[in-house]
């Protein structure tokens, strides 16, 4: 430990979020849709998530035929039956995919593996959507496909349970400093930010930045404050109406 | 005194009520010689290909965008347009196939970003009852619970219409919205194959199932596909719904489940 504590607070909270955080992102959903090919004997299982403008889908993991050319690859979230299955927030399984001249043919093409038939989930929280699991060609099925969809419900649900609470862990590291940095007002604050703006991450760089900025306009008058706050209100709505 | 309301069941203000319901209610009662002419159906979903021999006709629609400045959040464009994915045209046929002359108004609402889809969901259900639909049909839903408000409010305002909401429920066991409302024709799917199959759940929130799984549905470019789902059963009683107003228009929602639960395979 340094001598600035709050600095050391902050950075410890920062990186004992995805330390603490289960190992539920990649290895879990790993473990379940190897788990899922396996019960519906398919050719192959995959997980494709959300990014944080809900644009794009990228599959994270995947098990079976075409799993490595699979992993990595993103999809514009409104294509395909993947697609349809998260805007709509219903599952959805198709027979002859083939004969659907929207389905991502490319995608499928690109790792190698065109499936006949595929059933889409998609990962539904009471407070958001994240992405979608698939299962292409599977031989378990026997003609009983809602029996397969309850079945892929129940895998849909654990995963979604994961990615959410790995989510909260990762948001961790982050919420723990800025309590930290609210509950001690007597120590100095501009120092951790600024040391916090500097070692951040680069996606955290700027919001670090921000909040060194807003540290500094707390110690300005009234009137300053509320011209920045004017000037930043009027930038976001700008920013929304131009975003994409 | 009176209280508030009371008013309305004054001598002089109570209106005779023609009600619609026979002692036994049969399907020859229900829609036999309907077929579905004159009633007004939104399929609230993904378009309508209109060019697909199986849909035959599509009278109207709109689509349906999320727009931050707009009021509520989305904005509606009126018009013609083409199915995104495949899937409205698919309920859309299906519709017809039950109710050959309902007139169908495609509103789309899926296939623009995700992020307000909510709000866009709601917007074209609004935009389908401003506009006279009689049934609104909706394969799709959400789960998130900020919603939950909104969606009763319109589905409430929809009841008092006497517009009928059939809703797909989403295959996860838990509330998704507006598939969980009381008012709401709540649809999952039987294994049958049969149009005219219908089944009554005495344990609702799913109250009625008809086909959905592994059934040959219309798709883009004129095509089929063979496919399951929730969101193909409710477009089944959206159809039967059309071809019962089409001979008894003055039905309300409340009507219409007490026919539908007398005329079901496993109550009739």
């Amino acid at each position: 430990m340094g001598d600035d504590p709050l600095a050391d607070l902050a950075q410890l909270a920062s990186d004992l979020g995805p330390v603490l955080r289960p190992r539920g992102d990649e290895e879990f959903l790993q473990a379940i849709v190897e788990t899922a090919r396996l019960v519906f004997d398919a050719a192959a299982c995959s997980i494709a998530l959300l990014d944080d403008f809900e644009e794009v889908l990228e599959f994270r993991v995947a098990a079976g035929t075409g799993a490595e050319a699979t992993v990595g690859l993103k999809i514009p979230a409104d294509r395909g039956i993947a697609g349809w299955a998260v805007v709509a927030g219903q599952p959805i399984a198709i027979d002859d995919v083939r004969q659907d001249p929207r389905f991502a043919s490319d995608v499928a093409e690109s790792t190698g593996y065109v499936p006949r038939s595929i059933m889409a989930m998609p990962l539904e929280s009471e407070r958001r959507t994240f992405g979608v699991i698939e299962v292409l060609d599977r031989r378990q099925s026997g003609g009983h496909g809602a029996d397969d969809m309850e079945l892929l419900g129940l895998f849909a649900r654990q995963a979604t349970l994961a990615v959410e609470t790995s989510r909260i862990f990762s948001n961790l590291g982050q919420a723990l400093f800025e309590a930290a940095a609210l509950a001690a007002p007597g120590l100095d604050v501009r120092a951790a930010l600024a040391k916090r703006a500097a070692t951040a991450p680069k996606a955290q760089t700027e919001l670090a930045e921000l909040a060194l900025l807003f540290h500094d306009l707390g110690r300005l008058g009234a009137d300053e404050r509320l011209v920045a706050v004017r000037i930043v209100d009027d930038f976001l709505t700008y920013a929304r109406k131009h975003q994409r | 005194m009176k209280p508030a309301w009371a008013w309305q069941f004054d001598p002089g203000t109570l209106r005779h009520v023609e009600a619609a319901l026979p002692t036994a209610i049969t399907r020859e009662w229900a829609w036999e010689g309907s077929t579905g002419a004159g009633v007004k159906v939104a399929v609230i979903d993904s378009g309508i290909d209109a060019t697909n021999p199986a849909v035959g006709s599509v009278a109207g629609g709109a689509v349906v965008v999320a727009d931050p400045d707009a009021l509520r959040g989305a904005r509606v464009i009126e018009g013609p347009h083409e199915d995104l994915f495949g899937h409205g045209t698919a309920c859309a046929a299906i519709i017809h196939a039950v109710a050959p002359d309902a007139e169908l108004y495609s509103v789309r609402v899926l296939g623009e970003k995700l992020t307000g889809r909510g709000t866009v969901f709601a917007e074209g259900m609004r935009w389908a009852l401003a506009h006279g639909m009689q049934v609104l049909n909706m394969s799709l839903s959400t789960s998130r619970v900020d919603y939950y408000g909104m969606f009763h409010e319109i589905t409430d305002a929809a009841y008092f219409k006497q517009a009928m909401v059939v809703c797909a429920v989403n295959n996860v066991r838990a509330p998704s919205y507006p598939s969980q409302y009381a008012s709401v024709f709540s649809v999952a799917a039987h294994s049958g194959r049969d149009p005219f199959r219908l089944e009554y759940n005495p344990s609702p929130p799913v109250e009625f199932g008809a086909p959905g799984i592994d059934l040959e549905v219309a798709w883009l470019g004129g095509k089929t596909i063979r496919a399951t789902g929730n969101s193909f059963a409710a477009p089944h009683i959206s159809g039967l719904i059309a071809r019962i107003l089409g001979k008894h228009p003055t039905l309300t929602p409340f009507q219409m489940k007490t026919v539908l639960m007398a005329v079901a395979d496993n109550t009739a």
